[in-house]
């Protein structure tokens, strides 16, 4: 008979913080070897490459992270939370209670109109942070239930996955960028340097150059998922209660959304993709299969 | 003759950075109970406030139940005098008792229930109470992750050189243990 192998929630935070390391080490070998090749190709040597490349790079990542708050807010066509109202009030306390938990200030509450239950966390940094929670979502879900949901969102900013989605983004975009701009300039027969090269390095860097975006992504998505999972077990963590999540979760996937909102982008950044209309998962999506979710946190 | 150089480099910055690295953990954890206590202290003052209000708002309508005000009034000024943490954890669950019997009692007086600050109020006390329970859940998180940092090789030789000492849990009592189904 197989012993059912145990993790303590803290395993799993400290597992999941050390594949993420992994994972991105990856995702930065992968540009430096775009950028490489984008050099090589172009009959750079391979410094001057990297000493125009990254600061490129960089760029576009800060420019991406300066992605205003704002902008998410309006899309999800969110608004601040009416104290007034009762569910409303309780809602404003429970986050309260959870950012204490996790000995971070609190963050602005909003509320969006939408009859499907949902959440997100955006904002740069603790300190400006947004938690925001469907009008759904307080109707259909009890307090304990409203508090795993508030804790995966708080989890999400202790663990700064805001940032991390930002920059794996901007990373993503500046590999497919440059990616771009290497196969037109081999399109186009522009990508003649002087001296001499290699033709199998240069076949390798063409196919590397093809590659590189969609294993980019691909590795963005399990990034993304990988961070959900921690999410979930950060917020299990904070509220002592794994079940009142698991619950949720379980409610979540017998209400399939009927008018989803905000745009696609933020879609990642909520605690199940509104755009999602089956409860299945691939290596496509942001999100794990809410199943293998509620496995785990009854689990811990 | 340029790797050398490197690896000097690199190794000069390892033999520095290391220690810097786990000073700054420590401190950066010990100044995270602090605040974590900062803040149970900041919701015991917090609940101590309400408790007037609560008293004269109550007072009107149950006149008869002197004993279980008092033991409210005492509690509170228990916890006002409480100085060390766990003195102040011992005074806090004492209000907590205090006032569960007295919210109990009131379920016998209707008008009472019906008024709109005695609901407020207890919404509030409720509220507090559940920050004052996730504060010291902070709390023993800040403690068990600043223990971990000086138990464990090679923070302990560091912590050792700054003669930290382990931080002792708050510790809570029997009774609070079981969750309260506190249903808004």
């Amino acid at each position: 008979m197989l012993a059912e192998r145990r993790l303590m929630i803290e395993d799993h935070i400290r597992r999941n913080k050390r594949d993420t390391l992994l994972v991105c080490l990856f995702m930065l070998i992968l540009l430096f070897g775009v950028i490489f090749a984008f050099g090589y190709a172009l009959g750079f040597p391979p410094y001057i490459a990297m000493v125009i490349g990254l600061p490129l790079a960089l760029l576009y990542v800060g420019l991406t992270y300066s992605f205003s708050v704002q902008s998410v807010l309006s899309a999800a066509k969110a608004r601040p939370v009416n104290i007034k109202n009762r569910d409303e009030k309780i809602l404003d306390y429970k986050v309260e209670e959870l950012a204490i938990a996790a000995g971070l200030p609190k963050p602005r509450v909003y509320v969006q109109d939408s009859s499907d239950i949902n959440a997100f966390a955006t904002g740069r940094k603790p300190g400006e942070a947004v938690i925001c929670v469907t009008k759904g979502a307080l109707q259909k879900l009890n307090t304990e239930e409203l508090e795993g949901v508030i804790g995966h969102e708080m989890s999400h900013i202790l663990n700064r996955d805001i940032l991390l989605a930002t920059v794996t983004v901007g990373v993503v975009g500046a590999i497919a960028l440059i990616s771009e701009i290497l196969l037109r300039s081999f399109l186009w027969g522009r990508g003649g340097g002087r001296g001499q090269r290699n033709v199998v390095l240069l076949i390798v860097a063409i196919i590397f150059v093809i590659l590189a975006p969609i294993f980019s992504r691909l590795t963005y998505l399990f990034i993304s998922r990988r961070r959900e999972f921690l999410a979930d077990a950060n917020g299990a963590y904070l509220t002592r209660n794994p079940e009142g999540l698991a619950r949720a979760l379980e409610k979540i996937k017998a209400d399939l959304p009927d008018d989803p909102r905000g745009s696609k982008t933020v879609a990642p950044l909520y605690i199940e993709n509104p755009f999602k209309r089956s409860t299945y998962s691939s290596i496509w999506s942001t999100h794990p299969p809410i199943d293998e979710r509620i496995k785990r946190l009854r689990e811990m | 003759m340029w790797i050398w150089i490197l690896l000097i480099i690199l190794l000069f910055l390892i033999i520095v950075g290391i220690p810097v690295y786990y000073y700054n953990k420590i401190i950066r954890l010990e100044n995270r109970i602090d605040n974590a206590w900062a803040q149970i202290d900041v919701q015991l003052k917090r609940r101590a406030d309400l408790i007037p209000n609560l008293v004269k708002t109550v007072k009107g309508y149950m006149e008869h139940e002197r004993t279980v005000l008092e033991n409210v009034t005492k509690a509170r000024t228990a916890l006002m005098k409480a100085k060390t943490p766990q003195e102040n954890m011992d005074a806090n669950n004492q209000l907590t008792a205090a006032l569960k019997t007295l919210f109990a009692v009131a379920e016998n007086y209707p008008n009472l229930k019906a008024n709109e600050n005695f609901l407020q109020l207890q919404d509030e006390l409720t509220h507090t109470e559940d920050k004052i329970a996730y504060a010291r859940q902070h709390y023993n998180d800040s403690v068990l992750a600043f223990n971990n940092a000086i138990e464990t090789f090679p923070g302990n030789t560091f912590a050792r050189l700054l003669g930290k000492k382990e931080k002792e849990m708050l510790q809570i009592p029997e009774e609070s243990r079981e969750k309260p189904e506190i249903s808004f």
